[in-house]
């Protein structure tokens, strides 16, 4: 009984309780087989939380499939109830496509639950009509206002959503620990209401909380993935504990993944990537990255002489936390902006990238610009050396920087801040004829990279889909 | 005399301070001061072109030290120069014919021209186009001590031959000051009209459909798409916006008027889209003569890009950004450093900068070049006001607007 539910579009239309008896009849036959006992006691919580996944609840094996993905909102429309054991079927393996923008339907029916009010742009650029874009000034005034009527949502978690709205936290791996705190605060408040499950119950709250995130600003893949392991955590739940049993292996669960993959990962990183630096060495970094930052200061404190080199680019400008930060610690430092590349890579001998994520067929997605420097290092014979944690692979693949991407607030483009007479595109939002467009990330083909230095080790990028489909199954989801 | 130094005193002034920017103005003003300069020299009876050479020698020379990196200014005093040159040359070839001076009867007196035949005006005209003769034996002895390097036939002729007429030579010593004034006035114009030119042919490179990538603002681009929109062409433009100048805005904002749909990105965004894009086309500050290209920085990164998702990469110019000098090392030497303050406040750092420690050395470099150089492998095509080119083939263009002996402008001394 593998395949019942692989859905199709006219499997929609069959009713939540339809689908849930067929669930708790394989369910008990699953259980019945396994060493797992008891079967979940009753079909509940019914249409009540709107961004309810079925078939994540409580599968001995975990769900690959249907993790939030980087730009959907969940609606229940897009569950695939796949019954899998685990160590077959790994051909099906196939993550399932995204929600795209431009189906409207599917627009429709997600704004509707929405939290955050969204209003498209105006004028959008074609390319890009499948990836959302809102008009970003109403946003954060109209979400602070309705701070004390938004009683669903735990208050560490709408102070984090505030939090990605205005920018205020950025960054792979800042987000990720952001989110996962507050979702650690969220579960120690967390009591099961009477007549529901625990495990159904939590996994709907933290599906909605997951949606309000999504509406705040798309997720980011480390956010993606640290979300899957949330929820397999929960659903592997052993059914005998108590509730507060329950809750505090669950924070322990949150508090391992963030030392484990995220910290200490940064920490065989570091001490992997020092082993690249010599003496003499200038060394170019783009944009700020948590990561190199920490790569530098530690070869600082091992007494290394070396020159960095921090290239920027607008609209975020964030190499220049990263310049202020590393010339406090005493480095010699060169300051340029991207249209600069083609001079100062004369002068350079290692190129240090950071990554949001790693795809299977090993481009690097990364920053907008991360490409740009990337070709110009390859073009003048500079390895390229991208420093990512594996948690934040992805068994996705990409080819360019259009099919999947972040449009960020296109206003920022006419706005260059300190040159109050740069106006011309004031009022760009009238005409018709123009459009402004702010890309957020890009892909980086692979053979512009010549290492990745992981928590797994230095691997070349040919070798990412490999560190996917051997480790992640038994070492992240555990 | 005294108001035409002042000209140049003015003139080297500005550019010095960088007031004049933009080769199509650098190259109007400079041509048309020589026009002042030559028009006010006063012309001797005998070796009429070298003293014109020798005086836009002077002049050229303080111009070009005064900003070495606009090469439009070394460009238009070199084309001056072979101005004089041609005109100098066509005006003996007729005087030849005109004279109808056998070749017998000057062998004793011209013992060194035996070798040259006597050529019809033209031949002798396009003989000295198509090649850049070394200096020959009597230009390099000189026959006027502390003359400039030229061929002198037709006046030291005039000198040892008692024959020429002096109304010949008062007419020829007008002739030759009047031509090369016209001369440059058609030069003047050709700088005007370049734009015109280089858009005729926009049509042929601009089909249905296409979407075109351009990095800052170039007044040729800007023509050759407004053209292409003229003959209902229908494309998009994406317009990378050129930071540290951000004149990409300006452009943009220049083509949306004229009604083509036009999206602005930033230069980081460049890779990303380029997957998308049919042909780049940019502008140059100046084309070197192995077919390299002095551009606004960014444009190397654009190039690259270009090349490798094999999108033509098109270089618009007017051909007096072209240049008879090969750039070594044009990165460091034909770069010019401007304010780091584009690129960061002058107050943002300081809190982070001790400068009591580290021995008091600055740690921090704000690097902010204003040119990028992009080798001729990288680019497609040169549409220039003369047709389409190849870059391996700007070298013979050369020939036909320079003179060899005027590579380096420095005036000879009297030794």
């Amino acid at each position: 009984m593998q395949n019942e539910g692989t859905s199709k579009p006219q499997k929609q239309k069959t009713s939540k309780a339809e689908r849930r008896a067929i669930q708790e009849a394989q369910r008990a036959a699953k259980a019945a087989a396994k060493e797992a006992g008891g079967v979940k006691p009753s079909a509940s919580s019914g249409g009540a939380v709107p961004a309810l996944k079925q078939g994540k609840v409580a599968k001995p094996s975990s769900q690959r499939k249907d993790g939030p993905q980087v730009t959907a909102p969940v609606t229940s429309s897009e569950k695939k109830v796949v019954d899998r054991l685990p160590e077959k079927d790994r051909k099906k393996d196939v993550p399932h496509p995204r929600m795209q923008f431009d189906d409207k339907h599917r627009v429709e029916k997600a704004k509707r639950r929405a939290v955050v009010n969204q209003s498209e742009a105006r004028s959008r650029v074609e390319l890009f009509r499948h990836l959302p874009q809102y008009i970003r000034g109403t946003q954060l005034p109209d979400l602070e206002s309705k701070f004390f009527q938004l009683d669903p949502i735990h208050p560490s978690v709408y102070k984090v959503g505030l939090q990605y709205l205005s920018g205020d936290i950025s960054g792979g791996n800042a987000r990720c620990i952001a989110m996962l705190l507050a979702f650690k605060e969220a579960i120690k408040d967390y009591s099961t209401p009477p007549e529901k499950a625990l495990v159904r119950d939590l996994t709907a709250k933290i599906g909605s909380y997951v949606s309000f995130f999504i509406e705040c600003r798309p997720l980011s893949i480390s956010m993606g993935n640290a979300i899957k392991f949330l929820k397999s955590r929960i659903a592997k739940l052993p059914h005998t504990l108590s509730e507060s049993e329950a809750k505090s292996s669950l924070q322990s669960d949150i508090d391992r993944f963030i030392n484990e993959k995220i910290v200490i990962a940064d920490k065989v990183i570091v001490r992997h990537a020092v082993t690249k630096i010599r003496d003499g060495d200038v060394l170019l970094t783009y944009g700020s990255s948590s990561v190199v930052e920490m790569i530098f200061l530690y070869a600082l404190e091992l007494g290394k002489h070396f020159r960095v080199v921090v290239v920027d680019s607008r609209p975020k400008l964030d190499g220049q936390a990263l310049l202020c930060r590393l010339v406090a610690k005493g480095l010699n430092c060169t300051y340029t902006h991207i249209n600069a590349i083609s001079y100062i890579m004369h002068e350079v001998t290692r190129v240090f990238l950071g990554a949001s994520s790693v795809l299977s067929n090993g481009t690097v997605y990364s920053r907008v610009g991360t490409a740009c420097v990337a070709m110009a290092a390859h073009a003048f014979q500079v390895p390229v050396l991208v420093c990512c944690e594996a948690y934040k692979f992805h068994e996705r693949v990409q080819l360019d920087s259009i099919c999947s991407n972040e449009l960020g607030d296109p206003d920022v483009i006419s706005k260059v801040p300190g040159w109050k007479d740069l106006n011309h595109l004031d009022n760009w939002a009238d005409n018709e004829n123009l459009q402004l467009l702010n890309l957020t990330y890009d892909a980086t083909p692979s053979d512009y990279v010549s290492m990745i230095i992981t928590d797994y080790g230095m691997l070349p990028p040919t070798s990412v889909p490999v560190l996917v489909r051997e480790y992640r199954r038994e070492h992240l989801w555990i | 005399m005294p108001d035409v130094q002042a000209l140049v005193n003015d003139f080297v002034l500005k550019l010095k301070r960088r007031k004049i920017e933009g080769s199509h103005a650098s190259a109007r003003h400079t041509a048309e001061l020589l026009r002042s300069v030559i028009s006010h020299q006063r012309m001797r009876q005998t070796n009429q072109a070298g003293a014109l050479i020798d005086a836009v020698k002077a002049v050229g020379e303080q111009l070009i030290a005064a900003n070495p990196v606009e090469l439009a200014v070394g460009n238009i005093v070199r084309r001056v120069l072979h101005i004089i040159r041609e005109e100098d040359l066509s005006s003996t070839a007729t005087a030849i014919e005109g004279l109808g001076l056998s070749a017998g009867s000057d062998d004793d007196d011209e013992g060194q021209y035996e070798d040259r035949p006597a050529l019809s005006a033209a031949a002798l005209a396009a003989a000295a186009r198509s090649t850049l003769r070394a200096p020959s034996l009597q230009t390099l002895l000189g026959d006027i001590p502390g003359s400039a390097v030229t061929p002198q036939p037709p006046s030291s002729w005039g000198d040892s031959e008692g024959k020429s007429k002096s109304a010949d030579k008062n007419l020829r010593s007008r002739k030759l000051k009047h031509d090369v004034i016209e001369a440059i006035n058609e030069l003047i114009q050709d700088i005007d009209t370049c734009h015109e030119q280089v858009s005729e042919q926009a049509v042929e490179h601009i089909h249905q459909n296409e979407v075109i990538l351009t990095l800052g603002r170039s007044r040729t681009v800007k023509e050759f798409l407004c053209a292409a929109k003229e003959k209902n062409r229908s494309f998009r433009v994406f317009v990378a916006e050129g930071a540290p100048r951000y004149q990409g805005h300006v452009l943009a904002k220049e083509l949306v008027g004229k009604g083509i749909q036009t999206t602005v990105i930033t230069d980081s965004a460049v890779f990303a889209m380029i997957s998308r894009v049919n042909m780049v086309i940019v502008g140059a500050h100046a084309i070197m003569a192995n077919g390299g290209v002095v551009a606004p920085v960014g444009i190397n990164m654009v190039a690259l890009a270009a090349q490798r998702h094999a999108v033509p990469f098109v270089v618009v110019a007017g051909s007096h950004k072209l240049c008879p000098l090969y750039p070594h090392n044009s990165e460091v030497l034909l770069n010019d450093l401007k304010s780091p303050s584009d690129l960061v406040d002058f107050g943002e750092f300081s809190d982070c900068m001790d400068f009591g420690s580290h021995g008091g050395s600055p740690l921090l470099h704000v690097v902010n070049p204003a040119f990028d150089y992009v080798p001729p492998k990288l680019v497609s095509l040169f549409i220039t006001d003369t047709g389409g080119h190849n870059p391996s083939y700007m070298y013979r263009l050369i020939a036909d607007y320079y003179s060899a002996d005027d590579l380096v402008v420095k005036q000879r001394s009297t030794s």
